[in-house]
This record gives structure tokens, C-alpha cells and sequence, in this order.
């Protein structure tokens, strides 16, 4: 089997991600737009004529060379579960013909998978204090064995220990909606969400959503929410040229929807959805009515939504691998949990130098700038 | 009387007595060469103890002490397909992967299990994330779940990992209470228990138990033989020379006794490992010292042992013992076999 790698254009990008149901939206052609700062390119695997796989590449440029870190955030797209040396080498050898001094990847391949319940247990564990500690609801044998492949293959696993990492979280939280109704999903929450979803509805709070005009409103309680959770808010421009973007690859890709109360906005979110799975991705809201749980409400209307439009998963994107009571970062999983989802873990983000000495500067100057 | 071990019956039973009451819940090991005072004899005592069950190594141990022991009997090593068919209904197995669910249900319907955790032992067992497909196959297979199981090792603390383990277990779908664990101290066993409280915690506890006091046992060689020797003189089966004047010594416990015959010792530091290196040396030179004391000092072997007795060197000058005289002699009990073993 020979397999070749070329660019391709958006449209055959988007027709295979289409045709494979789903891919990150970190795979789709508008994110190379989202991400204007670097170059992406759209790229195709093909077995004699064949498409058999794509990704969304981004070149990042050295400091004052043309050579670059090729990325993949969240792909490629692949048959993950066959031999996958032939379509790695033919990326290696395209990317290195681009100026690639080395490439960087996420698998989209799930090893790991946590329960709610199992998760609510190890919270309230004070011995358990990484989430790899406690024992896993599922795993994959064949996506944990990708791991030793790829490591033969010369790929290295970038560390992800501690908080987040910079790239891609390993640890993510999903809910699964496949097969699931309204009623299932509101009883799989836990008491607090369901009383906070219901506590919104009785107080008014309205749930509308939004066009691109109205992304300044969204901006103005994001950056109170950048301020009060410490921090730094990305620029209005970033939240338009990315509504641009994406809604013009798909109308639905990108939505936003506003929670009011007494006409006061209160909570303003951004959905995302590529195929079967949906994203919860950016969340604001004031600090003024918290009561009102306009948060509750956006969400709850954000997984509704989300279900009739064929959604199978809702993500509620990333988390760390933290479970200690101790570390600030457990209230963000506390609150995920409550949804009655489940936690998953990726294979994790990983790098193939191909040219050593600067990727190791490379590597270094990263990890400097923290 | 030959090469014989002797109990000091009443001081052994107060100190089997006294672990057992430290030790709340202790599963009595028993297993290999039943620590050197045979199985039946420890089979017999667990009963005496009032134990409810005991851990043997393998099945084979298991069908006999089935016969001698009343309580439920614990499998050490994991069942595996090839692993003889025992069936009896007071027989608990350990299963350590996930693949010998079924074939074991298909076998063995409805048996008793404890699942083993992957410890840092690194021997055998689960791991902890193939837990819960190993609840769900349980279940599935109607297999019976007695309890959890770590084996952890012997050097440094081990609490943590226990620890971490009971917090496993407390978190996974395994629908059990009960740990099974070793080489916990007495401290370390309190400890766990105050944190785990809907834990029952059992030690299973092997040396500590029957080899916890040692001075409570006697081994003892029988002198069978005594020739004067000259300087020079070969003797023995390969005829070597004797170093210097005095006497030999054929004493009852040879190879067949476990004599002379060492398991590598685990050796820890510099100064270990020395002596290590120089009892090799002496070895290389075809010296090696006997397990037998006379006057108070361990003895030379002449050569090395034989099947059931073994030449010593007794240099001039050190009083002679007569043939019939019983000597001390230290023993690796895990591999020593005695001729008799009496109580006192």
C-alpha cells in the first residue's frame, strides 16, 4: 500500500470530513482562518485515488527563519485503528518539502473514559489525586497499543502533566448524547444543575440566539468574566473573524446565544458543531444576577439544541487531570461533572522532529515562553 | 535422629497466638515447604487459631490441604486455562486478567474469586483501568467475588500503595469490600483500616506468623562420624586436601536437608554486597562456611555437602564433639527439610 499526501482544496476537505461524520473543528478549513497568524493548508491522504484521510495543517514560523513547526491540532483525520506508519511517513516526507523542521499532532483517539459517578467517588477520595489514579469506566487497548507504535515510529508524547498544557488538552469532558432524550440528559445531571436549570426558568431568564452584531455584547461580559476569573480576554476582532470563518464554511457551524433576564444580559456563550459532535467553547457572564443561573440556562439550551441537531456528543472541552481537592482546577471539573457526563482522555498531543538541533531550540524557546 | 527440628511448642503457640490477635482478620499463608515445618502442620494450626481461611501457593497445595483444613482455601498464584481443575466449594482463586474470566466460569461455574491489583510488584495482576471490564465480565460470567488482593513488596513502606489501592477499589465497580494484603506492619494495618472504615482489611501474613520467632525453633544435626585428619591428607569425595591437622566431622543434613543450598540473598549497601563478593571468593577456592556451630563458631565445610551428610573441619585445639552429640545449625527455612520435627 502506497500512500501519498497532497493538498487539497477546502471543498474536498470539508466533503471528507462530511463524510466521516465528524472531525474536530480544529480540522475544519475556517480554523486555518480563525488562525491568521499562521499558514494552514489543507491537506489530503490518498490510496492510488482514494482519499483515505485529511488534516488542517498550521505552519508556525521560527523566529526569523522559513522553517517551520508544523501543527495539527486535533488530527489528522485518519483510520486510526489500521497500520498507520505508511500515512504518517507521507506526511513526514510532504511536510518536510514545506519546511518542516518537525510536526506536531493530536490523534483524535479516545483511550480512556471515566463515569460520572466513578468521577463523584475519586472527587470525594482525598488518597486519588490524578484522574490516570482512578480506574477508568473504558478503555481502548488498540488506541492505548498506538501509543507504543508511534513512540517506534520516533514520535515523542508531549509531556501533559500538571494544568494545561500548550497545546491541546489531553483530558477532556463530554456528555454522551447518542440515544439519549431531553429527559435523559436532564436526569443524568446532578441535583444542583437540575435545580439551577429549573431555578433559571422560573426567574425569567430568556435564552436567544445571536448574530454577529450582536458578538459585542458577548465581548463586553467576556472580558468581565476575564477580569473576575483572572484571565486575559482575546480581542472582539478574534470573536469576528472566526464567526466569519466558520459560518461561512456551515450557517449552523458556529452559534451564539444570549441569556437574558429583565432584558439584562447575564450569561453569553458560543456553540460549535461539526458533524455528530458539538462544542461548548467560549462562556461568559456577569457578575451582577448570578442568581438568576443565566449560565445554567445557556448551557441547558446549548445541549438541547445540540441534540436536535443530531449531535452525539456534547463537549465541554477541556479539563486536567487533576482530582485533588486541593488544586484550583478541580471546581472546573466539579462543575462538568454535574452535567452527569464523562470524562475522556486523548492520546494526547505528540511531536516527530525532523530536523533535531532546531527543534530542540525550537522546543526550548517554547518552553521559556511558558 | 538424624537431621531434626525441634519447636518449643508452648512459646511457638503463644507467639502464633499473639500475632494472630495483632493481626485482626489474618489469612495464614501457607505454601512451598510450609515455611520448613511442613504444610499439614501449619494447616493444623491455622484450625487451632481459629482462622476461617488460609492462602496456599499453588492448586496443587490447595487439594491437599483441602483435606486438611476446614475453612476456605485461598489460591496465591492466578488461575490460568492450563492450571489443574480443583473443584470443591471452600476453593477461592485469584484472577488476574480480564481473558481468564470466562474460560474459569466456563470451568469452574459459580466459583469464588479474589481480582489482584498490578502492584508495583509488578508480578502479577490487573491494571487499574481494566477494573471495571473486569467487574462487568464477573458479573457476566456469574463468577463470585470474595475480595480484592494486593501483593505488595518488601522494601520500604508500603502504605502509600496500599493506600492508593483501597482508593482504587472504593472507587472502581468491583462489587467488593474485602482486601487481602501482605507485608503490611501491624501500625500500617491500623492505619488503613481508620481510613477505609467500610474496608474489611486482611493481612495475609506468612513468615511473620510461623518464622516470627525463631528462637523458638531448634535445628539440630546429629554427629554420625569423627576422624582425626593431618595436614595435607585427602579426603572426601574429590579427595582434596585437608588445610591443617584435626578432625573431621560427618554430620546428618546434606543437600537432601536443603544444606548448602542458598536462594541469592537480597543483599542491600556496600558493606552486604562486600561480604557478598568475599564468601564467593571463598566458595571459588572451594571453602565455604557450614550452617553447623560447634564451640560457638560456624564451621568450616570440608567439601561440599552431600546428599544427606556433609564433612566439617574441625581445626586442633577445639574440643571434639562424639558420634551421637547434636549440633545447632542455622537454616533457610523456606528450603530446609528435616528428618523429624518434634515438639517440646
Amino acid at each position: 500500500m502506497t500512500i501519498r499526501v497532497r493538498p487539497i482544496s477546502p471543498e474536498d476537505h470539508l466533503t471528507f470530513i462530511a463524510s466521516r461524520g465528524t472531525a474536530s473543528f480544529l480540522q475544519t478549513p475556517a480554523w486555518a482562518a480563525v488562525k491568521s497568524e499562521w499558514r494552514g493548508e489543507s491537506l489530503g491522504w490518498f490510496d492510488g485515488d482514494e482519499m483515505v484521510g485529511a488534516g488542517l495543517v498550521l505552519y508556525r514560523q521560527v523566529p526569523k527563519l522559513k522553517r517551520y513547526l508544523a501543527y495539527l491540532p486535533e488530527g489528522p483525520v485518519l483510520d486510526w485503528s489500521g497500520d498507520v506508519a505508511p500515512a504518517l511517513e507521507a506526511m513526514r516526507d510532504h511536510l518536510r518539502t514545506q519546511g518542516a523542521f518537525g510536526i506536531r499532532m493530536g490523534p483524535p483517539v479516545v483511550t480512556r473514559r471515566w463515569e460520572a459517578a466513578t468521577l463523584k467517588a475519586a472527587l470525594a477520595d482525598e488518597v486519588l489525586t490524578r484522574l490516570g489514579d482512578v480506574p477508568a469506566d473504558y478503555r481502548d487497548e488498540s488506541a492505548i497499543a498506538l501509543a507504543g507504535t508511534l513512540r517506534s515510529l520516533g514520535w515523542k508524547e508531549q509531556s501533559a502533566e500538571g494544568g494545561f498544557t500548550a497545546g491541546q488538552p489531553k483530558y477532556n469532558f463530554q456528555i454522551p448524547l447518542a440515544g439519549r432524550t431531553e429527559e435523559d440528559v436532564l436526569a443524568g445531571m446532578n441535583q444542583q444543575w437540575r435545580r439551577n436549570i429549573r431555578k433559571a426558568a422560573k426567574q425569567g431568564v430568556e435564552v436567544t440566539e445571536g448574530g454577529r452584531d450582536d458578538l459585542v455584547d458577548f465581548h463586553r461580559v467576556y472580558v468581565e468574566t476575564a477580569e473576575r476569573d483572572h484571565f486575559t480576554p482575546r480581542p472582539l476582532s478574534y470573536f469576528q473573524t472566526m464567526w466569519d470563518a466558520m459560518t461561512a464554511e456551515d450557517p449552523q457551524r458556529l452559534r451564539l446565544y444570549l441569556g437574558r433576564h429583565e432584558g439584562d444580559l447575564v450569561a453569553a456563550t458560543t456553540l460549535v458543531q461539526v458533524g455528530t459532535h458539538a462544542w461548548y467553547s467560549y462562556g461568559a457572564s456577569t457578575t451582577a444576577k448570578r442568581e438568576v443561573r443565566g449560565s445554567n440556562a445557556v448551557q441547558w439550551q446549548m445541549i438541547r439544541d445540540s441534540l436536535a441537531a443530531g449531535a452525539e456528543v456534547y463537549d465541554l472541552r477541556g479539563i486536567t487531570d487533576t482530582i485533588d481537592s486541593d488544586d484550583p482546577h478541580v471546581g472546573l471539573l466539579q462543575f462538568k461533572v454535574g452535567t452527569g457526563g464523562e470524562a475522556v482522555e486523548y492520546l494526547g498531543e505528540w511531536d516527530l522532529p525532523i530536523n533535531r538541533p532546531l527543534y530542540t531550540a525550537f522546543t526550548a524557546y517554547m518552553k521559556r515562553r511558558g | 535422629m538424624a537431621f531434626d527440628l525441634q519447636i518449643r511448642a508452648a512459646d511457638w503457640r503463644a507467639h502464633l497466638v499473639a500475632t494472630r490477635d495483632a493481626h485482626p482478620a489474618i489469612v495464614p499463608v501457607i505454601k512451598g515447604n510450609g515455611y520448613g515445618l511442613g504444610r499439614q502442620r501449619l494447616a493444623g494450626e491455622a484450625f487451632r487459631l481459629g482462622a476461617d481461611m488460609i492462602s496456599v501457593g499453588t492448586y496443587e497445595e490447595a487439594a491437599e490441604l483441602l483435606g486438611a483444613f476446614t475453612g476456605d482455601v485461598q489460591v496465591l498464584t492466578p488461575w490460568r486455562p492450563f492450571s489443574p481443575r480443583v473443584a470443591d466449594g471452600r476453593l477461592i482463586h485469584t484472577v488476574s486478567r480480564i481473558e481468564d474470566i470466562a474460560p474459569l466460569a466456563a470451568q469452574l461455574p459459580g466459583a469464588r474469586i479474589v481480582v489482584e491489583g498490578l502492584t508495583s510488584m509488578a508480578r502479577h495482576g490487573m491494571d487499574r483501568h481494566s477494573i471495571t471490564e473486569a467487574a462487568r465480565s464477573i458479573a457476566e460470567a456469574g463468577l463470585v467475588v470474595e475480595g480484592f488482593a494486593i501483593h505488595l513488596p518488601m522494601a520500604g513502606a508500603n502504605l502509600p500503595e496500599a493506600r492508593t489501592w483501597c482508593a482504587i477499589l472504593e472507587t472502581s465497580a468491583l462489587a467488593t469490600t474485602t482486601v487481602f494484603c501482605s507485608h503490611l506492619t501491624v501500625s500500617e494495618l491500623e492505619q488503613l483500616r481508620t481510613e477505609r472504615p467500610n474496608l474489611t482489611i486482611r493481612p495475609r501474613v506468612g513468615t511473620a506468623l510461623w518464622l516470627g520467632r525463631l528462637d523458638t525453633l531448634e535445628v539440630r544435626s546429629t554427629v554420625l562420624d569423627v576422624h582425626t585428619v593431618q595436614r595435607g591428607e585427602r579426603v572426601g569425595y574429590r579427595q582434596g586436601r585437608v588445610p591443617r591437622d584435626g578432625h573431621v566431622l560427618v554430620v546428618a543434613g546434606g543437600t537432601s536437608h536443603g544444606i548448602g543450598l542458598e536462594a541469592p540473598r537480597a543483599v542491600a549497601g556496600v558493606a552486604g554486597r562486600g561480604k557478598a563478593v568475599a564468601k564467593g571468593g571463598l566458595a571459588a577456592a572451594g571453602l565455604a562456611l557450614s550452617p553447623f556451630t560447634i564451640a560457638g563458631k560456624q564451621r568450616w565445610f570440608v567439601e561440599p555437602p552431600h546428599m544427606q551428610a556433609s564433612m566439617i573441619l574441625l581445626p586442633e585445639g577445639v574440643p571434639v564433639p562424639a558420634v551421637g552429640d547434636r549440633l545447632p545449625a542455622a537454616v533457610r527455612y523456606t528450603i530446609a527439610q528435616f528428618d523429624a520435627i518434634t515438639e517440646v
